[in-house]
């Protein structure tokens, strides 16, 4: 039993963690050029409702998770138009996507689909296993008979990773958060590369949400989201905003929840809010343990005036 | 230029998050049928608006709620608005919005806004508040409750969970620690007890009523802890165990069952075998008519097996075999007799 309950936790750690990861990431291309985005939670909605709708109308899970990221796009171009050309507060239109983006989903999906007592439901993406590696004993099947979107999300980590700290584009892309007056001196388009991250950031989120509905559940309701964009909002804090740190954090977050709603179900004489109280307990604990020291972008949530001295 | 073009970006937003935080659309097939009505009613056009914190598309109880008055509203000729996913905070003023808007009744899905309503009834003596899952202490000269009786409810599923169950292990999935959800849980753990002793009930919450991912996990976990059969009531929640069972059931065939309320989701998923189904339409449209002949206010409007208010669903007859039903509804007998689970 113990050896069929470490697995299931650490199943559904993985999947529980999937989308906070790609958003969590998405938020890190964004704050490493300056753009603090608290708006992933309303992304995330519209690119789980489009991802959805296209899912559901094609029958087909990888077209929507491009419509997801279309999506996604879509709606972070008005923070980007907002936060980068117009110079505006980025947490007040963080929050404004936050309250937008839902409304204007759950408006079409009512639209379309009308009120029912009946949800409808999409086709999921099938699980792909990797020859080989998939026959590792225990952690195989496990790690590696996944949907193609765990392994895209895996490999956007260490992709990001090397992209930040090996290449001459991710070095430029970080002086633009860091300080952007003297990457505009050396010649890098602050404002080009500001946009370029919005619309990352906007992809990835808009993955994170069509995942979702397309890989996790096959139903779209309102508030499916459920505030995991704010818990990848403080995975990028966590994880110090890098791609290594950000996929512990997320792992970590998706572990305790995964724990936590198993422990529910084992011990069912004890008030369920003790457990569900884990995840966050985990969190500060490990913020108290690792130090929260800002390790951020210097020149994060401020807004660049090009031709301000 | 630019600080002219942000504060016209910043307007356009607040109005679309005004216009869409709380959508207040009519109901296009309730006012149309509000003309037909007038007539009964002596050329007036009676207006009811429901107020609700989970949203009416969740495919659960906002829907149930949403559907019911729009069933009860036609029926009896009335107009009807809603607003939906609100927060706590707003329950008051959206109810007092309504208020000055002269409707004639509001409806409150739900035990939670029973303070709100108390507090904005006292201002609008001549507005009729219907709530339901309301306590029996609630009733005033404006305020009716509609009270489904939920021990009821858990003993029909947990009498026919208790039958199903080939394990003895079931499992309940809530959204939050309702009274109402206390109460289904209890009635569903003693029913299925008194069919069978041996029987045990796995109960967990989501803590929410919107996460489907929750509510697959959860029935996920419940699964590999050998229950069998589930109930719930958590909304969208369920709908994310039912998809977790029938992932579990795979193609072959189905050994594991879901009981669903509160419609009838009878072929909604492969799963559901049966469902227990309460009638708010019915409550609300005995509400709807008390404010017409003017005897609204001080009542409690029971929900129960013997008036009819609370009845079977379908049932899925490949699943469930003759016998069982037979037997199952044996105990439904003794129930409405009051004799069932003693």
């Amino acid at each position: 039993m113990s050896m069929s309950f470490a697995a299931e936790i650490l199943l559904s750690t993985v999947r529980m963690a999937t989308p906070i990861l790609l958003v969590a990431l998405a938020e890190l291309y964004s704050e490493r050029a300056g753009l603090v985005n608290i708006g992933l939670d309303g992304i995330m909605t519209f690119g789980a409702l489009s991802g959805f709708m296209v899912c559901y109308l094609t029958g087909s899970p990888f077209l929507g998770i491009l419509a997801g990221a279309a999506g996604g796009i879509a709606v972070n171009m008005i923070y980007a138009f907002c936060t980068i050309t117009l110079c505006a507060e980025q947490i007040v239109y963080g929050m404004a996507v936050n309250i937008f983006a839902p409304a204007v989903a759950a408006f079409v999906y009512r639209i379309y689909f009308g009120v029912s007592s009946t949800l409808a439901q999409d086709t999921l993406m099938k699980p792909i296993a990797i020859p080989y590696l998939k026959d590792i004993p225990f952690l195989g099947d496990l790690l590696f008979h996944q949907t193609p979107m765990v392994y895209f999300a895996y490999l956007m980590v260490i992709f990001t990773a090397v992209f930040f700290n090996r290449t001459k584009a991710g070095l430029n892309f970080k002086a633009v958060g860091e300080y952007p007056k003297a990457a505009e001196t050396l010649g890098i388009n602050v404002i080009q590369k500001k946009y370029l991250a919005s619309m990352i950031c906007g992809a990835l989120a808009g993955i994170g949400g069509a995942y979702l509905t397309t890989c996790y559940v096959n139903t779209y309701s309102d508030g499916i989201v459920a505030g995991r964009g704010f818990i990848a909002l403080s995975a990028v804090i966590f994880g110090r905003w890098t791609s290594g740190g950000v996929l512990l954090a997320c792992l970590l977050f998706g572990f305790c929840d995964a724990l936590q709603l198993r422990l529910q179900v084992l011990s069912t004489s004890t008030p369920y809010q003790l457990f569900q109280m884990i995840p966050y307990a985990a969190t500060l604990v490990a913020l108290a343990v690792f130090g929260i020291k800002k390790a951020g972008p210097k020149s994060v949530g401020k807004a660049y005036r090009r031709e301000e001295r | 230029m630019k600080r002219m073009l942000t504060l016209f970006l910043a307007v356009v937003m607040a109005l679309s998050l005004a216009a869409c935080g709380s959508t207040t659309t009519p109901a296009a097939s309730g006012s149309a049928s509000g003309s037909a009505a007038g007539s009964s009613s002596g050329g007036k056009t009676y207006k009811v608006a429901m107020v609700c914190d989970s949203s009416i598309s969740d495919g659960g109880w906002g829907a149930a709620c949403y559907n019911a008055m729009i069933d009860a509203a036609k029926a009896q000729g009335w107009e009807t608005a809603y607003t939906d996913s609100i927060a706590v905070a707003d329950y008051a003023s959206s109810i007092e919005s309504y208020c000055q808007l002269g409707y004639d009744m509001i409806f409150l899905p739900g035990n939670q806004y029973s303070d709100a309503t108390v507090q904005v009834a006292k201002d609008y003596p001549d507005v009729c508040f219907a709530v339901l899952n309301g306590s029996e202490s609630l009733p005033t000269d404006n305020i009716t409750s509609i009270l489904p009786n939920a021990d009821e409810i858990g003993y029909m599923a947990g009498a026919l969970a208790g039958l199903m169950t080939k394990t003895n292990v079931l499992g309940f999935i809530g959204g939050m620690e309702l009274d109402t959800t206390k109460a289904k849980l209890a009635g569903y753990e003693k029913a299925a007890k008194a069919v069978n002793p041996s029987i045990s009930v796995l109960s967990a919450y989501a803590g929410s009523f919107d996460d489907t991912a929750k509510g697959m996990e959860l029935a996920t976990s419940m699964i590999s802890e050998k229950a069998d059969v589930f109930f719930g009531d958590a909304s969208a929640v369920d709908s994310g165990a039912r998809q977790a069972i029938d992932t579990k059931n795979g193609s072959g065939a189905i050994g594991i069952y879901d009981i669903g309320q509160p419609a009838d989701l009878l072929g909604q998923n492969p799963c559901v075998i049966c469902s227990v189904v309460t009638d708010n339409a019915g409550m609300l449209g005995l509400c709807l008519q008390a404010v017409e002949d003017g005897s609204f206010g001080n009542q409690v409007i029971y929900g129960s097996l013997e008036n009819g208010c609370l009845s079977l669903g379908k049932f899925n007859d490949t699943l469930v075999s003759a016998d069982v039903q037979k037997a199952f509804l044996g105990y439904v007998d003794q129930m409405k007799a009051g004799t069932f689970p003693g």
